[in-house]
């Protein structure tokens, strides 16, 4: 595809300040067509930027100018279920949630659960090693990824792991997360999961954002790992109220809202534990939803969060660093002070129990230096994620977004010890550059042996 | 032998072996020397002494140590928070001839040994959050966080579990650990097959028990403690509070009716370390197949020198020592899954390529891999493959 209507419908991802037509579209059905592909783009020199739904909130999927967009969708098929064995065998480009309608039949389920599961593909996720409001618990897609078939640049195959590992290097861990840069994922292995047979819900309120900091830390550390563990601050409760009074409470400074699962007695035990801690450490109210439909009305507000806010103004920002959890109001108290330095609202929903922070920045592109504004503010907290202990990514990715603002937490040393490995799987620099790293050197500089011919890569390339 | 105390140590030591073209066995106490090709190197840079708990934060469920922290002393300090390591680290000191108890958390993750509840909790490389290392250009770097959850950058620390130090040498360590649950029941099924305790196995393992333990005991492979067995044993190992262990319990009856509570904690243990095989004059293999395939191999070999954990996912056979294994690795290949040679004398080793031969795409990868890791081939050069 290369006319400008197919290609404006690709022209960028879920962070949407930026877009940008491909130079073409290629959608492969077959893993053949994908090593043919990239073959050819191999030979001629040619970029190629992977793409799945185009979910992503950092610019992964963002397409270049001088670059083949490689659109994964097309590639759709789940190819095996072995409950056996408890894995599925999937081509990428099927979505995150058909996984779980696939098995959920026979009782299983597959737990890394993005909020945007209904889109994003199988593909996205082990490229941005996507998690969930379940990943303290059931962790993110690295931990439950088995294998993977990837078409490295040039075209060649290779399987890394698979239902019972391959006995090498782990460059399985290194595929899950590698936004893109080493190769083209066209087949996983996606370990499944038991349903619990009991998951209880519960809010408890809080007057203050330590307490509630506080009754997160207690819980951990009385060894009860809840399924989820949401925070939500004062903002974001009124937000989702005005948009679908999910019956928080107004007055709270903010909410947990906490998960617990497992058999009957296992699960009353959580809830049990769970509500006496939290009233120690000061819940004005601790309430649990008494069925089903309550469940997911409590659920519902913690899932409108975005829209919600999305309400307040035309465009949003949403952060992504993770914390340790002790720093939470710390956090909070500096983040409502660079809120009034920036002049732009923000709410704050955060996944507490693993420490993982989603600020969602309000502005409105059409107001004069607004968009510089959020992006300052946005990099301003990654960085106080970084000062108190923290990082600047939890589950999103890096992509263009956060490319900058890697040497706040790598030195160089670090940095250029990620791109020689970058440079092992790609040493021509064709994959998804100007994502991740911020500044290209060639590999011939990082002192890598596979470059052929000394082709430099990409000079031109566009920087944003 | 070169002793490093320090990250800096370690830097000169990388830098002056570049300098003069030499390479490095990388050890800590050793307990493991025995496991992987044999080497001749210039020099052993041994780095037991980088030992120490740099910070330990329970509630965040984060531990930050120096890699020659010996594992007894991490669990000793857990333990006194009510919390442990998932992957159940495995001595294998006293199987390799070497000693016991004295194995380090760098040398357990280098080499990736993992223990029963690694079946629940995800192997070490799941719990590896963090790291810091010295390459092979003599150059020190992080990579990971301190956080239980980080997507940024590429995820260095899983690479160098199982990299058998070929990639470079840790200087720190950063783990998520877990709650320890109150209790725990061992629980044995007697008198079943390969084929049906490997089922039954695997039928707790589809359920939402959350079974920290799914291991197999042939009779030809007597342990004491477990009395009589009939012609295997399936043993299972619940955790969690009282209630819910009651519960648990009894959901483990509705799907294997004979199943009776034993004092056979440590039997786990012996499984994994394979110091159930002592005294054997045989080869170890190690295997992990999908655990469907598993009774399969076990016929196909006729060996009764076995036993499974992880519903059969994880397989020890001995096979006669000097052998090349073609024959098992060919049956692993035919079932999607592999064979890694774990003990042998150091002939068989040189001979028979430990770690599982790879396809060509995929040598080529690893290959540039260490390159980019270690381009002079300083570190342990030849442990896992001839050129890796
Ligand atoms: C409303 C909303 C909610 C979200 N909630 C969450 C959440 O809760 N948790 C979370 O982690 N993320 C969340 N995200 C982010 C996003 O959905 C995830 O990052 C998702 O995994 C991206 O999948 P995708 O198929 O859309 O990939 P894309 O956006 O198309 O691509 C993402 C990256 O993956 C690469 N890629 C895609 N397919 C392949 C392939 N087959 N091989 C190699 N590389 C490939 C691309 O080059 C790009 O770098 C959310 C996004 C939105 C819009």
């Amino acid at each position: 595809m290369a006319d400008t209507a197919g290609l404006a419908a690709f022209d960028g991802d879920a962070l949407t300040a930026y877009r940008q037509k491909a130079l073409a579209c290629v959608l492969p059905k077959t893993k053949e067509q994908v090593s043919a592909v990239l073959k050819f783009a191999g030979e001629e020199g040619i970029a190629i930027v992977p793409r799945g739904a185009g979910t992503s909130l950092s610019g992964g999927a963002l397409p270049l100018a001088d670059a083949i967009l490689m659109g994964m969708g097309r590639m759709n098929r789940i190819l095996e279920i072995d409950y056996e064995n408890r894995c599925v065998v999937t081509e990428p480009g099927v979505t995150n949630l058909s996984i779980t309608r696939a098995v959920e039949v026979r009782g299983f389920y597959y737990a890394p659960d993005p909020s945007s599961q209904i889109a994003c593909t199988v593909g996205g996720n082990v490229a941005e090693n996507s998690g969930g409001i379940h990943c303290l618990k059931y962790g993110l897609t690295t931990h439950n990824l088995l294998g993977v078939e990837m078409v490295l640049p040039g075209g060649d195959r290779v399987r890394l792991g698979g239902k019972a590992g391959d006995g090498g290097l782990d460059l399985l861990g290194i595929a899950a997360g590698s936004e893109g840069l080493l190769g083209i994922v066209v087949e996983a292995t996606l370990r499944i999961l038991p349903k619990p047979p009991v998951t209880r819900t519960l809010m408890a309120a809080f007057r203050s954002v330590p307490d509630a900091g506080q009754c997160v830390a207690d819980i951990i550390g009385a060894g009860v790992i809840p399924a989820a563990m949401e925070f939500m601050d004062k903002n974001c409760i009124g937000a989702v109220e005005d948009y679908c009074s999910p019956g928080y409470p107004r007055d709270a400074e903010g909410i947990l809202i906490i998960e617990v699962d497992g058999v009957a007695a296992e699960a009353a035990h959580a809830a049990e534990r769970v509500t006496e801690i939290a009233k120690a450490a000061g819940a004005s109210a601790v309430t649990e939803a008494f069925d089903e439909n309550e469940r997911i009305r409590l659920w519902a507000g913690r899932k409108a969060a975005f829209p919600a806010m999305g309400r307040l103004a035309p465009d949003m920002l949403c952060m992504d660093g993770t914390i340790p959890r002790h720093a939470l109001p710390r956090v909070l108290i500096r983040m409502a002070e660079m809120s009034k330095k920036y002049g732009l609202g923000f709410c704050n929903v955060f996944h507490a129990g693993d420490g993982n922070l989603h600020p969602l920045i309000i502005f409105d592109v059409m107001k004069e230096g607004e968009l510089a504004r959020a992006e300052a503010f946005g990099a301003a907290i990654l960085q106080l994620c970084v000062e108190v202990g923290g990082v600047l990514t939890g589950e999103h990715g890096v992509g263009v977004e956060k490319r900058d603002l890697m040497p706040v937490m790598f030195t160089d040393a670090d940095l250029a010890q990620q791109q020689r490995l970058k440079c092992a799987f790609d040493s021509a620099g064709l994959f998804n550059p100007g994502k991740v790293f911020p500044t290209l050197s060639a590999c011939v500089e990082l002192g890598h042996m596979h470059v052929k011919g000394g082709r430099v890569p990409f000079p031109n390339l566009p920087r944003f | 032998m070169i002793s490093a105390q320090t990250e800096a140590d370690v830097i000169d030591a990388v830098r002056d072996a570049r300098a003069k073209s030499r390479t490095l066995e990388i050890m800590s106490r050793g307990t493991k020397r025995a496991y992987g090709r044999p080497m001749s190197c210039d020099d052993v840079l041994n780095v037991s002494a980088l030992s120490g708990i740099v910070k330990y934060e329970p509630a965040e469920l984060i531990l930050t140590v120096l890699p020659g922290t010996p594992v007894a002393e991490i669990t000793t300090l857990l333990d006194s928070k009510h919390q442990r390591l998932g992957f159940e680290p495995v001595d294998w000191g006293a199987m390799l001839g070497t000693a016991t108890g004295k194995s380090t958390i760098g040398g357990v993750l280098s080499a990736d040994v993992n223990g029963a509840a690694a079946i629940r909790y995800g192997r070490a490389r799941d719990s590896l959050l963090g790291i810091r290392a010295v390459n092979g250009l003599a150059e020190s770097y992080k990579a990971g966080g301190k956080v239980v959850k980080n997507v940024t950058g590429f995820d260095l620390p899983k690479l160098m579990c199982g990299a058998m130090g070929t990639l470079g040498v840790l200087t720190e360590v950063t783990l998520r650990v877990y709650p320890k649950p109150p209790q725990s029941v061992s629980l044995i099924v007697r008198d079943v097959s390969v084929e049906d305790g490997f089922a039954l196995l695997r039928r707790v393992w589809q359920s939402p028990l959350e079974a920290t333990a799914l291991a197999y005991i042939p009779a030809s492979v007597p342990i004491t403690q477990l009395g009589y067995v009939g012609e295997g044993a399936a043993l299972i190992r619940l955790e969690g509070a009282h209630e819910p262990l009651k519960e648990k319990i009894a959901a483990l009856l509705a799907i294997a009716r004979s199943a009776q509570p034993i004092e056979a904690a440590n039997v786990f243990d012996s499984i994994s370390r394979g110091t159930i095989f002592a005294g054997r004059n045989c080869d170890l293999w190690r295997v992990s197949v999908p655990s469907s395939e598993a009774a399969g191999i076990v016929r196909q070999m006729g060996s009764s020198v076995f036993a499974a954990d992880w519903a059969g996912g994880s397989l020890w056979i001995g096979l006669d020592a000097g052998g090349n294994g073609a024959e098992l690795r060919a049956h692993c290949e035919r079932a999607d899954g592999q064979a890694t040679l774990v003990k042998a004398d150091e002939e068989t080793r040189q001979r028979v390529a430990p770690f599982p031969p790879e396809p060509a795409a995929r040598r080529a990868l690893t290959r540039s891999v260490k390159a980019a890791f270690d381009p002079q081939n300083v570190f342990n050069p030849g442990r896992m493959w001839k050129a890796v």
